[in-house]
């Protein structure tokens, strides 16, 4: 009886999120508090009830109840309890109904935390909250429930999908979902500054920190899903340019346009339209990534659905917001009129609207790269697939111009930097980066993009090494203390600017791990009998044989390698290829990888022999675990950001 | 902000966007790699022998054959309607073999023979190239629904 309890809980949800959308715009229209104050029950109880019916989903699969089709497909009795939980989003309804829940949370969230600041916005705010939420809902309760039953009930259930079962496969969906959904609440704020008339700096102040959490949850979960891809799938690379991937790497490019330009209107007050286009293409994007996921209409890892019906579901539905936030842009677009203009082309806000016009740029390249299929399949019945090659050519030199414009940036003058200006900031870093390029090149890196990428890198930080001594200086001079303590003082008096300036080290970090590794990867595939050895790099590997392996639910095989370098012993090596004894046909594998100081090295086990032959994938990724530091220095960053105090001014 | 400035502003984003839509446009025709099925990729014309394409389909049965101690195997890739050879030289992923789905890239030799050195990694056993979806040639999941409940 459980899963009909979440079922009816879900429908529910459903008529109380329609009331949602009504309710608080009729009682600001008819200046009625207690149709406003009904507005923040609703999405409370709403919240409450998506909770209840996720929980009676996971209860289901923790009973093992396989008359739930949902259960009997993404789980069976010998699935780990961790896994078993997790499979609440292992499928394309429970992730659904998974990414409702997340947005019942924060809409809820937002609706008592800003509800004293914000009266005259926040019943728009839950009414929008409340669209999205409905229109997710009708999609579960109509085309996607996973409270569906099967009779007669199979004894056992097929099996979570064997790729899903490890722990970066479980938090990579929850934090790609806070990301997106995370970006409704300013979305939702836009909109209510766009409805209720309310278009100063408010709305964008309210949703800083809301911003800034769902952008590093969606670095995160880019990340994470990088990361598995790069142990789980043992091809020795963790990004493909795969549609699905580039699904989630849009919102991210657009969002991170966002998060810069919000601060032009913070300070300057322009941009103020450009923002408002910015956020809702923002969500529109996460939005059409759901799409692209869920509709089964990309043949992918995860695209799991093929029920064309939900894929026109989801289009209708994104047309609609579409329409809506634009339409509401187009309408309310006199009130936006600014008075403020450009001052010069040298200057921080020109340095910020050529970063957003860059990131755009890179968006719409992958845009086009992601489509561009669907559109000829639709048109001509064409299958077509771009290659990585025509993003890897592409995208780089976009890449490296915002690098650049990230060094100039944060160091170059509001409204019209000076010659001194430019020369005092810029000069000594210029320097330093063409030094350090020429060392590098000197010492044998003789690839342009290794070259490029260490000038800018030596270059920007330069500019944040220089602008902290000379800040941390003033400090230590003007309060009497040590210069560590000013190093403190500078930042405590500007978290919010330092917290920037370490995450784009974080990103630099993250950019010479990616061309390191790409630059310099080498590869190799071989075929070995027990007993023998071959060589990458400086290191050679010994192939001692194979041996049996075995997990709860999975039994394998496993083949032993020892490692030297320059006949020193360095490591043991055992990758492994898995057979999980679920409804699954597939083996997985898993490589060994064996981090060094310079980089990874990597096994994957391809194939094995009845005679005992091993085909074996071996690589080296120079510099690829920078990529992960560079995503933690990046959270580093936002960290400190958000656990900025307020000022007691304000 | 004087008409110069924002003319000059204005002059340099359709310099910069012109140059990467150049970029961007310029590489991607030569990086669009068109699918094909073995009855479609027999009817090639020659003009695209030689080019990079994929092709997909199923490994018939007993075709697969695995030339010892080396990367190499030949095998035959059906639609059903028309069967194609390929020449494979690499190592194929978890989920190939014979009877099931498979996506191999290559080109398409002199019109007799496909060879291919990469064949597409997939993830899930569910996933089939869709156009063999709809011809039915995979079981569909509510078949495997039954014989769960059988």
């Amino acid at each position: 009886m459980m899963i009909e309890l979440g079922y009816f809980a879900v429908i529910t949800a459903l008529m109380v999120s329609i009331a949602g959308i009504i309710i608080p715009v009729a009682g600001l229209w008819t200046v009625n508090n207690s149709l406003i104050r009904a507005g923040r029950q609703i999405v409370t109880v709403n919240f409450l009830l998506i909770s209840l019916a996720c929980g009676t989903l996971i209860y289901s699969f923790l009973m093992r109840d396989f008359s739930v089709k949902y259960v009997a497909m993404n789980s069976n009795s010998r699935l780990p309890v961790f896994y078993t939980i997790a499979a609440l989003w292992g499928g394309h309804e429970g992730s659904l109904l998974f990414w409702t829940w997340i947005l019942s949370a924060f809409a809820a969230l937002a609706a008592w935390i800003h509800w004293k600041k914000h009266p005259a916005t926040i019943p728009y705010l839950i009414a929008i909250e409340s669209a999205v939420t409905a229109g997710f809902l009708a999609l579960i309760v109509f085309l996607s429930s996973p409270f569906e039953r099967i009779f007669p009930a199979p004894s056992e259930g097929m099996d979570l999908n064997p790729l899903l079962q490890d722990p970066g496969m479980v938090f990579h969906p929850p934090f790609l979902y806070l990301g997106y959904v995370g970006f409704s609440i300013p979305f939702s704020f836009a909109m209510a500054a766009l409805l209720s008339g309310r278009l100063g700096e408010e709305w964008i102040r309210s949703t800083h920190r809301w911003t800034l959490l769902s952008w590093i949850m969606l670095t995160f979960g880019i990340l994470m899903g990088g990361y598995w891809a790069y142990y789980e799938l043992g091809w020795g690379g963790y990004w493909a340019w795969d549609p699905v991937e580039n699904a989630s790497f849009m919102p991210w490019l657009v969002g991170t346009a966002y998060l810069h330009s919000v601060m032009v209107q913070e300070k300057r007050k322009m941009f103020k339209v450009w923002n408002l286009f910015l956020i809702i293409v923002t969500f529109s994007l996460s939005l059409l990534g759901t799409f692209l996921v869920r509709s089964g209409i990309l043949s992918s890892v995860h695209a799991f659905a093929n029920d064309p019906g939900r894929g026109v579901y989801i289009l209708i539905f994104m047309s609609a917001v579409l329409l809506f936030s634009f339409g509401t842009l187009i309408i309310r677009s006199n009130l936006l009129k600014t008075k403020i203009e450009m001052d010069s082309i040298v200057s921080r806000e020109s340095a910020y609207l050529f970063n957003n016009l860059f990131l755009l740029i890179a968006t719409a390249t992958v845009f086009l790269g992601t489509l561009y299929p669907l559109l000829v399949d639709t048109l001509y019945g064409t299958k077509v697939t771009v290659g990585a090659p025509y993003y890897n050519k592409v995208f780089m030199p976009i890449v490296l111009i915002i690098l650049i414009l990230m060094g100039i940036a944060p160091m170059i003058a509001w409204r019209k930097a000076s010659a001194e200006n430019i020369r005092r900031n810029f000069l000594i870093p210029l320097i330093a980066g063409l030094a350090s390029a020429a060392i590098f090149a000197i010492f044998g890196i003789r690839m342009a993009y290794p070259l490029i990428i260490v000038f800018i890198a030596c270059f920007v930080s330069a500019t944040i090494i220089i602008d902290l001594y000379k800040t941390s200086s003033y400090w230590s001079s003007h309060s009497g203390v040590s210069l560590p303590a000013g190093i403190y003082k500078a930042w405590h008096h500007n978290q919010r600017r330092y917290g920037g300036l370490v995450t784009h080290i974080g990103v630099l970090v993250l950019i010479l791990g990616i061309v390191g590794s790409s630059a310099y990867k080498l590869e190799k595939t071989v075929m070995l009998k027990p007993g023998d050895e071959f060589k990458l790099g400086s290191y050679s590997y010994k192939f001692l044989g194979i041996q049996d392996a075995a997990g709860i639910n999975w039994r394998g095989v496993e083949a032993l390698f020892n490692v030297y370098e320059k006949d020193r012993f360095v490591a043991e090596m055992r990758p492994q290829k898995r057979q999980y004894m679920g409804g699954s046909q597939m083996p997985t594998t898993e490589a060994a990888i064996e981090p060094r100081r310079m980089g990874d090295l990597y096994l994957s086990l391809s194939e094995i022999t009845e005679e005992g032959w091993i085909t074996v994938m071996a690589f080296q990724n120079p510099l690829i675990h920078w990529i992960w530091y560079g995503g933690g220095i990046m959270g580093l960053g936002v960290v400190l950001i958000l656990f900025k105090r307020r000022r007691r001014d304000s | 902000m004087t008409k110069g400035r924002k003319i000059g502003i204005g002059v340099s984003i359709l310099i910069i966007a012109g140059a990467l839509g150049y970029l961007a446009l310029g590489n991607f025709g030569e990086n669009l790699i068109y699918f094909y099925t073995p009855s479609e990729i027999r009817t090639l014309s020659p003009d695209y022998y030689g080019r990079k394409v994929r092709v997909g389909g199923m490994v018939v049965m007993g075709s697969l054959k695995v030339i010892p101690n080396t990367l190499r195997m030949n095998f035959d890739l059906t639609d059903g309607a028309e069967t194609i050879q390929v020449a494979f030289e690499g190592v194929p992923p978890d989920l190939f073999k014979e009877g099931t789905g498979a996506v191999a890239e290559g080109y398409w030799d002199s019109g007799k023979i496909f060879h291919s050195n990469m064949i597409m990694a997939k993830h899930s056993e569910d996933y089939m190239p869709i156009e063999m979806k709809r011809a039915g040639v995979e079981l569909p999941k509510k078949d495997f629904i039954k014989s769960l409940q059988e």
